[in-house]
């Protein structure tokens, strides 16, 4: 209870976000055209037309929480087919009126996991034939097939494994019809989600010894600082003159992983 | 002489909140929406409430948010509260808790069928006035149109909406249900009398040519019949003999008539009778 009140005020306070506002998560979008999160919501009036005009049925109303009956696209169970008949519609501008080109839509990027892509496993494996990858031994390439912008969101690099470009516009027709259950190995990151794989050095760097800092066991009581608390402690950095205490526990930052 | 009319335009309207999904399903796309903003063929209308929830939400106005309420406006000043008195399907089925109510639970509740929570009709426009206040105030704070979970004739269209197209229920459902109940047991008449804010913003633009209730009663602080029989039809809970012409009146038309004297009019489009005169 009291954790959960810190966590509303830290989120207006220190965030500086709307704490009313659910957060993103993957495979979950708003229809084409959507003006950012903040703005959609406050733009939108529920009224469900979009979800009414959509012909295949992909538009869902949300359920329980703030976002209550706004609009929702859930590409694993039906991915939106880019007709732009909802956008036209919207009453208050929340879905642009004006968007009419499909590749112009920004409903979020996709992302290929390729411990589960059965074209990457095959690309690693095929050298050494396992009887537990019978059933994967082929060029399955269902994402690229299916794109609506085949060639230019997605390619086959080498003519072997497939690679998302950045025109890709997240419609999810990849997400739906990808074989492997009962993870994808293709999901959407809506727009406006931070992208770990995309982000900067220092929010990578961060996040990496962020990790680090947790993996490890208290081992003495004087924890120091470090990932987040070390964020925090700079926050309230001010004019006052009062000096902050910092202690760096790590005396060169190990290079870890792909990250440099 | 209104009752048959207005009855055949609310199941009329009640019809269609049902009849629209099952044109989408069969792709008929000339009418879409629900009652939150509505498409006639191309006239896109939207409830004003609604909208002025976004603007303050957004924080900015923009042309299509306009043009939406433009319609509705445009009926609000020629016609009053006609939305509420004829089209509105929550007043339709509230009406009908109402003659459930005096039908079998007059012995049960022991109040007279006219009464009603707050009997001051001043004081029930100033809590409605700031109940809808309060919301934008909020909407504005948040960034969430928030009254829009609780318009109680939208639920109802999205709904029945979602009934014909996914076969289930919301939560909002159970919001319209603990209203009926509150108005069927304790507080009959509440949500409309106290609290509606599409009534609220639509009753802002009454003018002087807007239609309404007048009445031509000689002393009108006394009710004219000791049956009262005005303030017992009122669906509003107003007493119609002294306040007729007020902000809360939906100009249903179920006091003039019963008036005995017919005593009780309906009038407005003042400008025009003016220009005639002169």
């Amino acid at each position: 209870m009291i954790h959960g009140l810190f966590d509303f005020f830290r989120k207006i306070l220190v965030d500086r976000r709307n704490p009313f506002i659910s957060d993103y998560e993957i495979n979950r979008l708003r229809p084409p055209g959507a003006v950012e999160e903040q703005k959609f919501m406050a733009l939108c009036i529920r009224c469900n037309r979009c979800m009414e005009v959509c012909p295949y049925g992909s538009i869902k109303r949300a359920g329980l929480g703030a976002t209550i009956g706004t609009p929702h696209v859930f590409p694993q169970d039906k991915a939106c087919y880019l007709c732009m008949a909802c956008c036209r519609l919207c009453p208050t501008g929340a879905l642009d009126k004006d968007l009419k080109d499909p590749s112009k839509v920004k409903m979020g990027k996709a992302k290929i996991e390729p411990s589960i892509c059965y074209s990457h496993l095959f690309l690693e494996h095929d050298v050494i034939p396992d009887e537990s990858l019978e059933k994967i031994g082929a060029l399955c390439n269902t994402c690229y097939n299916v794109c609506p912008l085949r060639d230019k969101a997605i390619i086959l690099k080498d003519n072997l494994y497939p690679v998302i470009l950045d025109d890709c516009v997240g419609c999810g027709i990849c997400v739906e019809r990808c074989p492997t259950r009962p993870k994808r190995a293709i999901n959407v990151i809506p727009a406006g989600m931070g992208r770990v794989d995309e982000a900067g050095f220092y929010f990578r760097k961060a996040r990496t010894h962020f990790d680090s800092s947790r993996s490890k066991e208290p081992s003495s009581s004087q924890q120091p600082l470090s990932g987040e608390s070390l964020l925090e402690q700079k926050y309230n950095i001010d004019s006052s003159g009062k000096t902050p205490k910092f202690d760096f526990p790590y005396e060169q930052p190990k290079v870890k992983g792909d990250w440099d | 002489m209104c009752l048959p009319y207005r009855r055949a335009t609310q199941i009329f309207v009640f019809c269609l909140m049902f009849a629209v999904p099952i044109l989408n399903i069969y792709e008929l796309y000339f009418i879409t929406g629900t009652f939150f903003a509505i498409n006639f063929g191309g006239l896109g209308v939207a409830d004003p409430s609604v909208i002025l929830q976004a603007i303050f939400a957004a924080g900015d106005i923009t042309i299509p948010v306009l043009a939406s309420v433009i319609f509705p406006l445009f009926i609000a000043i020629l016609l009053g509260r006609f939305w509420c008195g004829w089209l509105c399907p929550f007043l339709f089925v509230s009406e009908g808790v109402e003659w459930l109510r005096n039908l079998i639970g007059q012995k049960f509740f022991k109040k007279p069928s006219s009464y009603v929570p707050i009997r001051n009709s001043f004081k029930a426009n100033v809590i409605r006035f700031s109940f809808l206040l309060l919301g934008c105030a909020t909407a504005g704070a948040i960034g969430i149109p928030v009254l829009n979970y609780i318009n109680a004739p939208a639920i109802m269209s999205t709904e029945a909406m979602i009934i014909v197209k996914e076969r289930v229920l919301s939560l909002e459902f159970g919001f319209i249900i603990a209203l009926l109940v509150i108005q069927f047991s304790v507080l009959p008449k509440i949500w409309c009398r106290a609290f509606c804010p599409t009534g609220s913003v639509l009753s802002l633009f009454r003018t002087s040519i807007t239609m309404r209730v007048t009445s031509s009663s000689r002393n009108p602080t006394v009710p004219c019949c000791k049956e009262e029989s005005c303030v017992r039809v009122c669906p509003m809970g107003l007493e119609p003999y002294r306040e007729c012409g007020n902000l809360l009146c939906v100009n249903c038309g179920k006091c003039v008539d019963s008036c005995l004297f017919n005593r009780l009019k309906f009038s407005g489009f003042e400008i025009k009778r003016r220009a005639e005169k002169m």
